[in-house]
């Protein structure tokens, strides 16, 4: 199983446009790949499911791959979708105030 | 590769289609139009809907997968019916008409059939797409 935190960067979130791409890149692959926002999972492959989540600009989502060819389906998934997905921060950080000069 | 038949009253909508298809599914899905009548008229005719059937299956991409048929409201359903009466039953095994809306159904069938897929999930994909909320959020 291979997983990435991914935040949407694409001013009009997960629209049909990547959406296909999603599905285009994951069908590429034996692995199942399933995207998670908050508790809810939509199946990569399939369009409708994919574009069923509403993922909205600025929000976080989990890439889930799981099979013989998980890490390359993670790796194209992530390559393919650059201009809409940046990977997110791998924990959330708490960035400390700089003390004052 | 499985190919798309779009039918409607209207030319210009199933041409508009045929551009998002093309655009999210890739130029290489085989899409024949049946769009309006012969004298430029809106409507539909059996005889449009087998010419675009055959112009898919006979393409050389979708010879082997068939085609999945898209229509619109009211005589395109009759008109149809008529134009699958008149395909041969090896034409018409290759060929499914979804339970499905034509233009959100021609975008999920095209991005399913660009990846490879089987006819019977070409159809699914079309069927599916019948869910695509439309309610618009805060």
């Amino acid at each position: 199983m291979s997983e990435r935190r991914l935040v949407v960067i694409d001013p009009a979130g997960l629209h049909a446009r990547p959406a296909a791409r999603f599905v285009q890149v994951a069908s590429r692959f034996a692995s199942t790949v399933t995207v998670k926002l908050g508790d809810r999972v939509a199946d990569a492959k399939s369009l409708i499911a994919v574009l069923g989540l509403t993922i909205r600009p600025g929000t976080e989502i989990d890439l889930i791959t799981v099979g013989p060819d998980a890490d390359a389906a993670l790796e194209a998934l992530v390559a393919e979708l650059g201009p809409y997905l940046a990977t997110a921060a791998p924990t959330p950080t708490i960035v400390a105030e700089p003390e004052p000069a | 590769m499985v190919g798309l038949v779009l039918v409607s009253h209207s030319r210009t909508l199933v041409e508009g289609l045929r551009d998002i298809v093309a655009q999210f599914g890739g130029d290489d899905v085989p899409v024949a139009l049946a769009g309006g009548t012969p004298d430029g008229r809106l409507g539909t005719t059996a005889d449009r809907i087998v010419a675009a059937i055959r112009d898919v299956l006979g393409s050389s991409d979708a010879a082997a997968d068939g085609a999945v048929v898209l229509f619109d409201f009211g005589s395109a359903a009759l008109s149809l019916e008529l134009a699958l009466e008149e395909l041969e039953p090896a034409e018409r095994d290759r060929v499914r008409v979804p339970e499905a809306p034509l233009v959100e159904g021609a975008f999920a069938a095209g991005v399913q059939a660009s990846v490879g897929a089987s006819l019977d999930e070409v159809a699914a994909a079309a069927v599916s797409a019948a869910s695509l909320s439309k309610s618009i959020g805060g």
